[in-house]
């Protein structure tokens, strides 16, 4: 499990722990993603689904547990009786391989819709100017949103924000892309654009985590699912057989409930 | 005609329009020393306040107290009191007045004004810029953090330039009352705009005369800078500003927006 660096998963997390306080809220979750698979993460609200993705990048820290990315492990030590990140430098370097749409879009509202897209580029990835713009008009024609490039994300729909919010995070041109429960703060009729989006990126060969509550995209366009309950997984596996025929109860419930 | 107005004036004007008239540039040099005493006192301020507010916002307790201490210190006091120890109060140090600082800058009021205005300035920024960053969206921050920002990128390209914007209503009161609160200097042998007022009021016991003229161009210059700041706004904040989200123009259409 722990020899990520040798299959070369472009993203491996092993044993990882999260607690608030007393309470854990992830209990142990390990998962792999190789190149091009696209992972959906299931639950509950509370069944740490979210927090887990966010331990990824370590946005938030986990308590324990370690994560690869490409090969590269993210040092960790103890220090004052907290585990955290060895040199954060290496940690800002990793994150800059992954790509992250949040649940609230969280664009740089006082930027433009294009310089949302080229800031991280230019900045972390240090691309030139020109060559940032040019790879971001492209990005902005494939989420379909290039027309609003001039405008600010407060004048732009949910489902606006969201897609540039993806041009924003494929900028970096991520080995991973993660998505938190990116259709959740959507009104209903705008889901189905970014969905849009995120199955083109799928069938492109994007490796994707998505936290979602989309059943449908989880069934039909993921390759692996990862249904966690109280912070442990529950149940996983290829999605048409454990979606027709669920080993356990919860995930069963789970289902039944949704599908409602 | 001329002579005529001029006679009608001098007859039956409550003001004594003639003297203001002749007194006129003296007016407009006060009011250029008072400009420059703003104006400087808010570059030097606020390029204080910068640093300081960032340290403010910051969890370091051995850098946040001391900057604490001189904000509630400075915001806590009156201006006047301020200047008054900075211009009356060092020179009775036997040592300040030996330093070299003392002939050039520590003994000239136009200096002491200038300094006492400028932390003064200073310590407002510093607090209305905390509470710009400290209030800057978590979610954006978080952004940040994903792509891989380091903690200075993270300040300087996103924290800060929106921090700036959603300050600067704030800060156009400041700078207003930095203006008034520059009428100080007059107190300190300085001809400011209301030292001018005070001047002429000392000279020919014509208190209107002087002040309601001073009291005039200061509200000129305030008109002035609220406008400025307006139009400022108008640039700067209109990304706070969905305005009918979806077929607005960009850019231009919020240009002309009106508060």
């Amino acid at each position: 499990m722990g020899e990520a660096a040798d299959d070369q998963a472009a993203l491996e997390v092993h044993d990882l722990h999260k607690s608030f306080g007393d309470h854990e809220v992830i209990r142990g979750v390990s998962l792999a993603a190789h190149k091009g698979d696209v992972i959906s993460i299931l639950g509950a609200s509370g069944s740490g689904k979210s927090t887990f993705l966010r331990c990824i990048n370590l946005l938030e820290t986990p308590t324990a547990g370690e994560v690869y990315i490409a090969g590269e492990k993210i040092r960790m030590h103890t220090r004052g009786g907290r585990y955290q990140p060895e040199d954060i430098h290496q940690v800002e370097r990793l994150r800059a391989k992954l790509g992250m749409v949040f649940q609230s879009f969280n664009l740089w509202s006082h930027m433009t819709v294009i310089e949302n897209v080229i800031e991280a580029p230019i900045h972390v990835l240090k691309v030139p100017k020109a060559e940032a713009i040019e790879q971001a008009e492209a990005l902005l024609q494939k989420v379909g949103i290039y027309e609003r490039k001039d405008y600010y994300p407060l004048q732009l729909s949910g489902g606006q924000q969201q897609r540039v919010a993806i041009a924003r995070g494929l900028a970096m041109q991520p080995e991973v892309m993660l998505f938190d429960e990116p259709t959740s703060a959507l009104d209903p009729e705008l889901i189905g654009e970014v969905l849009k989006v995120m199955r083109d990126l799928a069938e492109e060969g994007r490796t994707m985590l998505v936290v979602t509550h989309e059943m449908g995209f989880a069934r039909d366009v993921s390759n692996k699912v990862v249904f966690l309950h109280e912070g442990l997984v529950e149940e996983q596996g290829d999605p048409k057989e454990i979606f027709t025929n669920p080993n356990s109860d919860r995930f069963r419930q789970f289902l039944s409930r949704t599908n409602q | 005609m001329g002579e005529a107005i001029i006679q009608f004036l001098e007859t039956w004007s409550p003001l004594d329009v003639v003297l203001i008239a002749q007194n006129f540039d003296r007016f407009l040099l006060g009011a250029l020393v008072t400009l420059q005493l703003t104006g400087l006192a808010l570059l030097i301020g606020g390029a204080l306040a910068v640093p300081l507010a960032i340290i403010r916002a910051g969890k370091n307790p051995y850098l946040n107290a001391p900057v604490w201490a001189f904000t509630y210190t400075f915001r806590g006091t009156p201006l006047l009191v301020q200047t008054y120890l900075i211009y009356y109060g060092l020179g009775q140090f036997e040592a300040v007045r030996e330093s070299f600082l003392w002939g050039p800058i520590l003994s000239q009021a136009w200096w002491c004004a200038l300094i006492a205005f400028s932390l003064n300035t200073a310590a407002y920024t510093t607090e209305l810029l905390r509470g710009a960053i400290v209030t800057t969206s978590r979610g954006e921050v978080e952004a940040a953090l994903a792509c891989g920002f380091s903690a200075a990128q993270r300040m300087r390209r996103i924290v800060l330039p929106s921090a700036f914007r959603r300050a600067l209503p704030a800060y156009s009161n400041e700078v207003i009352f930095m203006l008034h609160g520059s009428v100080v200097a007059s107190t300190i042998t300085i001809q400011d705009l209301l030292g001018v007022g005070r001047w002429l009021n000392g000279r020919y016991y014509l208190a209107y005369e002087g002040f309601i003229t001073a009291a005039v161009l200061y509200l000129i210059i305030v008109l002035i800078i609220s406008r400025g700041f307006r139009w400022w706004e108008s640039r700067w904040l209109r990304h706070l500003y969905p305005q009918n989200a979806v077929e607005t123009k960009p850019k231009k259409g919020l240009a002309s927006f009106r508060f």
